[in-house]
């Protein structure tokens, strides 16, 4: 009788608690979300498996001696495997647009409000209850950037407890660029400055992509060098990319090794989603701070190619502002559709790819700020 | 109550010096592009537009040789042929 009741104990069933079950659903929801739905599918995949197999009961995924615990250690809170990512971004971006039309770094620049706008949403929602230091703040103001790996790289370093909501909230909001952006952009721009159309870009030399890489990793070596991992490894990738003699280095980069490190990662962070961590009033307060990061930055994207209009000379359809918000290509390509809407012969994707990569550098940046000043 | 108005002044601050290092940051490299890429563009030009022209040219070379007279009638006529078979089957 002993043993069967030794049995029972050391089930399931007898060893659940309501806060797993209803986290294994949100895995469950994640999974849905990314196999039926398509949304960010190679990270939501892992990351929703990992949320049902850390709120397994008994199996102690996420202790120590587990698995998920060891993955969690050893690649995000040493931040090697957000990192590996970036590297990987790095291989994949093509700067060619964005040194053929340099001004376009300004409405990158511009995006960026939405994260530091943020930090103020962040600290107001103290108002209502939720308790919200500054490190908390960066960290979640971050989804403004649209831009994964480096919402995980500074959460796990700044906040690690809201990690999971944190991460959860960035990919399911740059999945749903396209439904977020085009209403925004139709608001804050007319029919005309949709319309407009802009010079075909110049040729970029091969010279230009190799030393481009290595002057931004200067720069930011003299003036931000807490962003150079980020930084750093992005230009490595880019530089892999460019230089054309380590094409099986660059092609790891971009195809293996982000795979590899995208199982992990999303594992990883799913290992976050316990119901301890994740069901409070905190987490929906960070899910809807990173809706208003995403507007506000899409905004100030657009406001500032309009503003760019009333002094220059060449005029910028205003459209490509809101590709500022990283997210790449996503943002881009809705860019490209909104102006396709207004004028069917005006393709904007090659321009847009322009503000877009600036937006990943821009939000690189910023990370490295609120590290310098928060964390 | 008075942490809070400290915390909205350090957000403040901190929105306000990010915005202004993230537009100083990217807009030197904005000169950086202007002044130093531009320049090397001009002094190492590609050598792959070259190679392009004078690939076009080779090509020119090639399709004159490729698509010959004899091909061409060749070709029209089993085209005819074959347009006769169909509409006969037709």
């Amino acid at each position: 009788m002993d043993s069967l009741k030794l049995l029972w104990m050391s089930t399931g069933l007898a060893n659940f608690e309501l806060g797993q079950v209803i986290m294994m659903l949100v895995g469950c929801g994640l999974l849905y979300l990314a196999i039926a739905r398509n949304f960010e599918p190679l990270l939501l995949v892992p990351m929703g498996f990992g949320a049902i197999l850390t709120n397994i009961p008994a199996a102690g995924f996420s202790e120590v001696g587990g698995l998920l615990h060891y993955i969690y250690y050893a690649g995000i809170d040493t931040g090697i495997f957000p990192l590996l990512i970036f590297m990987g971004v790095g291989a994949m971006t093509d700067f060619g647009a964005l040194i053929a039309n340099p001004k376009t770094l300004l409405l990158g620049a511009a995006a960026q409000f939405g994260i530091f706008a943020t930090l103020f949403g962040a600290i107001a929602l103290n108002f209502v209850g939720l308790d919200f230091s500054m490190k908390d703040a960066s960290a979640i103001a971050i989804i403004g950037g649209a831009d994964g790996p480096t919402a995980i790289f500074l959460a796990s370093k700044l906040a690690p407890d809201l990690l999971g909501a944190i991460a959860v909230a960035a990919y399911s909001y740059m999945a749903l660029v396209p439904i977020i952006q085009p209403p925004i952009m139709r608001a804050l721009t007319t029919e005309d400055e949709r319309k407009i159309e802009m010079a075909q870009l110049r040729h970029v030399t091969k010279v230009e992509k190799i030393i481009f890489p290595l002057g931004v990793l200067m720069m930011t070596i003299f003036f931000l060098p807490a962003a150079t991992p980020l930084v750093g490894m992005f230009c490595l990738g880019n530089l892999m990319r460019e230089c054309g003699v380590v094409d099986r280095l660059s092609s790891t980069a971009q195809n293996e090794l982000i795979n590899i490190v995208t199982i992990f990662l999303g594992l990883g962070v799913g290992s976050k989603l316990s119901a301890d961590q994740f069901l409070n009033a905190k987490t929906l307060g960070i899910l809807a701070l990173g809706a208003v990061a995403f507007s506000i930055g899409t905004a100030a994207g657009l406001l500032m190619a309009k503003l760019m209009n009333k002094f220059a000379k060449e005029k910028v359809n205003p459209l490509i502002g809101a590709a500022g918000v990283s997210a790449v290509p996503m943002a881009a390509r809705v860019a490209n559709k909104v102006g396709l809407e207004a004028n069917p012969h005006n393709f904007l994707l090659m321009h847009a790819m322009g503000p877009n990569v600036a937006g990943v550098l821009g939000s690189a940046v910023a990370a490295g700020i609120l590290l310098a000043l928060v964390g | 109550m008075e942490n809070l108005q400290q915390l909205f002044i350090e957000a403040g601050t901190l929105m306000l010096a990010g915005m202004v290092f993230v537009f100083t940051f990217l807009g030197l490299l904005i000169i950086f592009i202007n002044v130093v890429l531009v320049k090397l563009a001009k002094k190492f030009p590609d050598a792959i537009v070259e190679s392009r022209s004078s690939s076009k040219k080779n090509n020119k070379k090639q399709d004159d040789k490729a698509v010959s007279p004899a091909v061409v009638a060749a070709i029209s006529c089993a085209v005819t042929q074959y347009r006769q078979q169909h509409s006969a089957q037709k």
